[in-house]
């Protein structure tokens, strides 16, 4: 670990989780560099460009995992896939 | 002469000025073409010139500082157990379920939200009243104005403090006015009925002028035709502001719903100062538990993990707030 930030206590996988989303981020840029975002209303029945609808599928996403976490016990990978599931979803036709 | 230019366009006389229309056609022609290019070329983001967006960089770099690496930091507090700088423990997942179904956290939840609850019930209601009564026009406008926004002029924590005294039983002209005038019990470090009305009626006084000049502001907006016809056809006041008033409201009142919603779901610093979430915790809404588990007990995992669910609620009432807003505006 690079010296000066152990006041931040990183550990592998939340590195892991903002190394992924800044990568999502730099995609969706590059992405919107090569075909800018079209705006349009899906099943949200507000207008959202690909952008809004990443945040709003990755709010959901956590939404999802805090609900799972607060009141069963079953497995967490399977609230992740529950919550890829939504993202995606809300991704594709919010 | 005078003939020539009463002629409409299409009908002139002679072969000259029929060419020179034709010659003007046309370059009302490529005007427009060039126009419809130009707008175009603006529409495609990828041809527009985005070199401005660099200037945003400062504020990227500042909100990094202040901001995203403190939550980042509060990610990874989040995921381990830490017992001194050095000595640490992953536990993964374990504070969340931990704060998720902790007992304390749900009734500190329930109690914010019926505490938001309460506040829009009341000061939507009164803010409104309050800006239909104010004067429309005069000296007195100016007056009013003054008077009613006084409150929001006071910090929060003096807000805090004045009530802390104005409601006590034994010195505070409130707490022994009720006791004393009205001949009730009221004692808001004893009972917690009474702290949680005194923290109640602390942000009604402080936050209603907020929704009643924001009212204020909708119903300056609507044409006085509007009343005069009303008045013509008959109507009373409560068709008045049913019919007229009430209707023109919905955008500014959706952001004072709003606003109010996020500030009260937040609150700290004036139920900090006047019960410090008491007695017992009647009065310990998420945020004073929060600060309890953050910086009174030091438990820097569960803190965190905490701190990360109440983000969360906090960015879907903003984002929906964000939404609402810029749509109203459009």
């Amino acid at each position: 670990m690079l010296p000066g930030l152990e006041w931040m206590v990183w550990t592998g996988p939340t590195a892991a989780v903002f190394i992924g989303l800044g990568l999502l981020l730099c995609g969706m840029a590059v992405w919107a560099k090569i075909s800018p975002p079209v705006a349009r209303r899906g099943f949200l029945r507000i207008e959202t460009d690909r952008g809004d609808r990443l945040y709003i599928g990755l709010i959901s996403a956590a939404v999802v995992l805090a609900g799972w976490i607060a009141v069963t016990d079953l497995s967490m990978w399977l609230a992740l896939a529950c919550a890829f599931l939504v993202a995606l979803t809300i991704g594709l036709w919010g | 002469m005078s003939e020539r230019t009463a002629a409409p366009a299409g009908q002139a006389d002679g072969r000259t000025d029929d060419q020179a229309d034709r010659r003007a056609d046309r370059r009302a022609e490529r005007r427009a073409e060039r126009q419809a290019e130009e707008g175009e070329r603006r529409a495609d983001p990828r041809r527009r010139n985005n070199r401005a967006w660099l200037l945003v960089l400062p504020v990227v770099v500042s909100v990094a500082f202040t901001a995203v690496i403190p939550l980042m930091t509060v990610v990874n507090f989040s995921v381990q157990d830490i017992f001194s700088p050095g000595d640490r423990l992953f536990v993964g997942l374990e504070w969340f379920r931990s704060v998720s179904r902790d007992p304390e956290v749900r009734a500190a939840f329930v109690r914010t939200l019926l505490f938001s609850a309460q506040v829009l019930l009341l000061e939507i209601p009164l803010g409104v009243l309050l800006a239909v009564s104010m004067p429309r026009r005069g000296v007195w406008v100016s007056v009013t104005l003054v008077l009613v926004a006084l409150p929001l002029l006071i910090p929060w924590n003096v807000v805090g403090t004045i009530w802390q005294i104005f409601a006590r039983p034994d010195i505070g002209l409130g707490g022994w006015a009720v006791n004393n005038v009205l001949g009730l019990e009221f004692n808001y470090t004893l009972d917690a009925t009474d702290a949680w009305i005194t923290v109640l009626a602390m942000d009604v006084w402080h936050w209603t002028p907020l929704v009643a000049l924001l009212a204020y502001a909708g119903l300056r907006s609507i044409p006085d035709p509007y009343f005069q016809a009303a008045q013509i056809d008959g109507a009373s006041a409560w068709a008045t502001f049913r019919h007229i008033q009430l209707p023109r409201l919905r955008g500014v009142l959706t952001i004072a719903i709003l606003l109010r919603f996020m500030d009260s779901f937040m609150i700290y610093t004036e139920p900090f100062v006047v019960t410090g979430g008491g007695p017992g915790n009647a009065t310990s809404f998420l945020s004073i538990l929060l600060s309890k588990i953050a910086v009174g007990q030091f438990d820097l995992g569960p803190a965190g993990a905490f701190s990360l669910l109440y983000f969360l609620a906090v960015q879907i009432v903003c984002y929906v707030f964000f939404t609402v807003l810029t749509r109203t505006g459009r």
